[in-house]
């Protein structure tokens, strides 16, 4: 019953780590239907820009991390003007191809600088085991849940209750409409992406200080996201949390009780085993298929 | 039709008078690796070019082609006509079962849930270490005695031309594919897929035939490369083979026969000559990635083919 807990503890604190570095994609892949292979590697530019900041500058963990939401958010509106903007509506494709272009060069800019190593983002949060009855957690990972959480529904506070959320949401339905009714739609693609990549920045520097910044995990972290982002449903904040805590307690059971070999197959085997049953995810709503 | 056609005799007439110009072994490999891109290649742009989807996860059946060519050979000791011959029939079965649930999804989905399977594929090659000697892969798998009589040139000769033998047999199944009756309704499918519905063609089967039909292809080419390189390692199932597929078929031009021959010789003589830039080069190949996108988006052969339409029909005497 204690290692139940624990792995359910486990579960649920990875899990939000995922909600959060899925984050990002849930608005760029669910809500604008951009398939960003360069997620994983705008996390790890994140991740690594809040080490160098925090380690070898010595800048303070908050400080660095509003210097990293910043310049991802400005990088992102400039992919998005001027990579993204020439290939809309022609189709996935030349999306998937443009991003994949894109995450090959960051990936390996990025080792060209830092090389392989893993990094460490500097935190400001103790490291000490909490003891709740038989689970423990440390310190830091419980405050990331924190961050995480009030991150998540900032976002979504965002998307819902903002007239920049409402013009978001008219131009991922209808761009034609959304244009006629006087919406920068140019401007909205590029403020979502940015806030995209934002998100996806700040996940990276949070969770670097936590596990590593790397510049070779970004393949990974896309991959993982995709998944989160599907489990829940396309666009939909609420299944993004679900389906991020559905692969953190999914692969803590298994890899707990079973092997621990195949635990990066189980998010694949889900997203399946999804896409059969409900397509749209659990918390999907469109009925049609894209 | 004529016109492709021709630059299909022409490219092997090409290919079968190349190695007198370049007698060399480094050469040689080089062709091989354009014989063995060709036909990847193909395969890939059956399913993006013909059917319209986006299978991200192909490096799955030329995964399994090589892992079946190579436990065929180092595991029941097949000769090689015998392994590489199971490599494609095993990966149409797996196109087959793959296709069958993937097909069902569409867009985005159908991108994602390929991938899925290719890297659950790729972490059971990496786990199942019984069958597949884990992330150690299978090494030392025979080469036929063609390949080991003679000199190196003459093998590597040897390996050459039957890389050409495999990729215009490759080319010519997609070719009578193509311009059959099925393949005039994958087309008519992804130019307009309520239209062909409308006129009593089935998307999903015909969907099916094409994908098991570029899954074999695809595990054919994994069967040559398992024997060549005679290594077959949870790699083959990874991302960098897809990046190359992806990059042929799309600057080469999709949906026609002719552009992932193009795009394949391109693609790996760039490869070679950006060696030179070492640690530099695969940023360079990100960049060119992102151009080619953006300035060439119908690929070389989509730019000659619009302009050898734009001459008038009567003048050049074919149509």
């Amino acid at each position: 019953m204690d290692l139940f807990l624990q792995l359910l503890a486990n579960g649920l604190v990875i899990g939000t780590f995922y909600a959060l570095s899925a984050l990002g994609l849930t608005l760029v892949f669910g809500l604008m239907r951009v398939v960003n292979f360069a997620h994983g590697e705008l996390y790890v530019v994140g991740g690594l820009l809040g080490w160098s900041l925090t380690d070898l500058v010595g800048l303070n963990f908050f400080l660095t991390l509003a210097v990293v939401i910043f310049s991802l958010a400005v990088g992102g509106y400039l992919i998005d003007r001027l990579l993204m903007a020439r290939v809309r509506g022609q189709g996935e494709e030349p999306t998937i191809l443009l991003t994949i272009g894109l995450s090959i060069f960051l990936t390996n800019t990025a080792l060209l600088i830092v090389g392989t190593a893993p990094e460490r983002v500097v935190s400001p949060f103790a490291n000490k085991p909490l003891f709740f009855g038989p689970v423990v957690i440390t310190q830091s990972r419980l405050v990331l849940v924190a961050i995480s959480a009030a991150l998540i529904l900032a976002v979504h506070l965002l998307i819902q209750r903002t007239t920049l959320g409402r013009s978001m949401r008219a131009t991922f339905q209808d761009s034609m409409a959304a244009q006629l009714s006087g919406i920068r739609t140019a401007q909205v693609y590029g403020f979502t992406f940015a806030l995209g990549a934002a998100l996806a920045g700040a996940a990276g520097m949070l969770l670097g200080s936590i596990y590593v910044a790397q510049a070779t995990i970004g393949d990974v972290v896309s991959l993982k996201a995709f998944v989160v982002v599907i489990l829940g449903g396309m666009g939909s904040f609420a299944g993004a949390i679900v389906g991020g805590l559905i692969l953190g307690i999914s692969e803590a059971f298994w890899g707990g009780y079973m092997s621990s070999g195949y635990v990066d197959a189980i998010g694949f085997g889900l997203v399946i085993a999804m896409l059969l049953v409900r397509p749209y995810g659990l918390f999907g709503k469109h009925a049609e298929r894209a | 039709m004529i016109f492709e056609r021709n630059c299909l005799w022409g490219s092997l007439a090409a290919a079968l008078l190349a190695p007198l110009l370049f007698p060399n072994q480094y050469a040689l490999h080089i062709g091989v690796l354009i014989m063995f891109s060709v036909m990847l290649a193909t395969s890939f742009n059956l399913i993006i070019g013909y059917v319209g989807e986006f299978p991200l996860g192909h490096t799955a059946f030329l995964g399994v082609g090589a892992y079946t060519a190579a436990l065929f050979s180092s595991r029941l000791a097949m000769p090689f006509h015998v392994a590489v011959l199971a490599a494609p029939l095993v990966a149409a079965l797996f196109g087959l079962v793959i296709g069958a649930i993937t097909l069902r999804l569409r867009g985005p989905f159908f991108v994602i849930v390929t991938l899925c399977f290719a890297e659950v594929l790729r972490l059971i090659a990496n786990n199942w270490i019984d069958l597949t000697n884990g992330p150690m892969g299978i090494s030392g798998i025979e080469k036929p005695v063609w390949a080991t009589a003679g000199d190196a040139l003459q093998q590597k000769m040897a390996y050459y031309y039957v890389g050409v033998l495999l990729a215009s047999l490759s080319l010519f199944v997609a070719y009578r594919f193509v311009y059959s009756n099925i393949g005039r309704a994958a087309i008519a499918v992804r130019e307009n897929r309520f239209v062909a519905q409308s006129i009593g063609i089935s998307p999903f089967y015909l969907g099916l035939v094409t994908f098991v039909l570029a899954a074999g292809i695809a595990g054919l080419a994994g069967g040559f490369y398992a024997n060549y390189v005679s290594f077959v390692g949870p790699e083959v199932f990874g991302f960098s083979f897809m990046i190359s597929m992806i990059i042929m078929v799309l600057a080469g031009g999709k949906g026609t026969l002719v552009g992932p021959v193009v795009g394949a010789v391109i693609v790996v003589l760039l490869e070679e000559y950006l060696r030179d830039f070492k640690e530099l080069r695969f940023s360079i190949f990100g960049l060119i990635v992102m151009a080619v996108v953006l300035f060439l988006p119908r690929g070389i052969m989509g730019f000659i083919a619009r302009r050898h339409e734009s001459y008038p029909r009567g003048a050049t005497g074919d149509a």
